[in-house]
């Protein structure tokens, strides 16, 4: 009796457990022997990365999958050559835009009198020119990280285009420094005159003189030139820490984080670049007269009361015989 | 102009010993990643050989072979 209860027990046994093995089975109905067996979602839900043990003193080779890494890769591959193309090309159109409907912003003639003021001193102009030769370089290479391999390669060849990325790659990384320094000093040189003030609102509401004939009470510099100092001071010192963590590999952060700090200094990279390229258009091409300032350091004394009224006023009434000029100017009267 | 001058030519010094420095923290491959339990190759060469065709000793004269006769051959 005993054994005739056993072996009922044992048909009971297998009959619950045959129809819980049986649904182990693939999408299409088919057995599935290995379908309880570890796979890689498993090993991500105890970690986000799948990783080893190693004897070789290099660390990092032991992570064998990143997921984040294919995230990264898409935005690299794919997002990243669309939103840097829109915003640098966007830019471009614009200033064109601008160019042929409002024209250069011609010097009018009582913004001519023919004496001279000293605008900008030889440090701040070294400064200026410094970051800004730096700058140029760095985009160019910047953007040969992007667009390089999709639009020179085809028309180089990969040798020639090798070549170049590598030395692209080098400026990149030693210009960068020269460049960060003169971020600081363009900092230290100018932020008293770029604190944002009513006057500023006023400006700005006015179009700053771009959109109209009018021209807006200005200090040393208009609302305008504020904001060009404050993103490059912001965007400059961004670049700056995201860069340095991308030099130095794993010495701040992991994979993921210098992958993040790749989108972000990739991203701002080319806003930086646009916004540049508005500055340089309005330094140069777009309006008579800017380009003196930072060329010679020295404008018409009539044209800076015209558009920076309240520092000439300043400059007049730190001193009368203006010491801040030099080579035999007349002062600001 | 003096000034664009100079400021290029601090440029170009600033980032000359920025190479250098940067130089100073960095170790060939065969020196950061082999221990006596594994190496990473040989000053000078690497894996794949110059051409990227696993053929390391005779990489571009006329006994050159693709990878897969040099795997046969030392199979």
């Amino acid at each position: 009796m005993r054994r005739l209860t056993s072996i009922a027990l044992l048909a009971a046994t297998l009959a619950l457990t045959v129809p819980a093995v049986a649904q182990v089975r693939a999408p299409d109905g088919a057995p599935n022997p290995t379908a309880s067996s570890v796979n890689e979602e498993m090993l991500f839900k105890q970690d986000p990365k799948i990783h080893g043990r190693i004897s070789i003193p290099n660390a990092t080779a032991a992570n064998l999958i990143q997921p984040q890494g294919r995230e990264w890769r898409e935005f690299r591959e794919s997002w990243l050559p669309w939103i840097g193309g829109l915003v640098v090309l966007g830019m471009l159109a614009a200033l064109g835009l601008f160019y042929f409907t409002r024209g250069r912003i011609r010097l009018e003639h009582s913004e001519e009198s023919g004496k001279k003021i000293l605008r900008f001193n030889s440090f701040e102009r070294f400064s200026h020119w410094m970051t800004a030769t730096c700058f140029i370089i760095l985009s160019l290479s910047g953007l040969n990280y992007i667009f390089g391999k999709r639009l020179l390669m085809p028309l180089i060849g990969p040798e020639a285009f090798a070549t170049l990325a590598q030395y692209g790659k080098y400026a990149h990384i030693y210009l960068a420094w020269p460049f960060m320094l003169g971020v600081l000093f363009m900092l230290v040189l100018w932020i008293k005159d770029n604190i944002p003030g009513k006057i500023d609102w006023i400006w700005l509401k006015q179009g700053g003189g771009l959109l109209g004939d009018a021209h807006p009470s200005a200090g040393r510099f208009n609302a305008g030139q504020k904001m060009v100092f404050w993103m490059v001071v912001g965007f400059g010192l961004a670049m700056g820490a995201t860069g340095i963590m991308m030099i130095f590999p794993f010495a701040a952060t992991d994979i993921n984080g210098m992958q993040i700090m790749q989108v972000i200094h990739s991203l701002i990279g080319v806003v930086f670049i646009a916004g540049i390229l508005a500055h340089i258009y309005i330094g140069s091409l777009g309006m008579e007269g800017a380009y003196d300032a930072m060329g010679s350091g020295e404008v018409d004394l009539a044209w800076a009361k015209v558009h920076h009224d309240l520092w000439v006023k300043e400059q007049q009434a730190k001193t009368a015989s203006g010491p801040q000029l030099g080579r035999g100017q007349v002062p600001a009267e | 102009m003096k000034a664009f001058l100079v400021a290029v030519a601090m440029a170009v010094v600033l980032a000359t010993a920025a190479s250098f420095l940067l130089a100073e923290n960095q170790r060939f491959a065969y020196q950061a990643f082999a221990t006596s339990g594994a190496r990473v190759s040989d000053p000078g060469t690497n894996l794949v050989g110059p051409r990227w065709t696993g053929d390391i000793k005779d990489p571009g004269g006329a006994g050159h072979k693709p990878a897969g006769h040099k795997a046969e051959a030392g199979s």
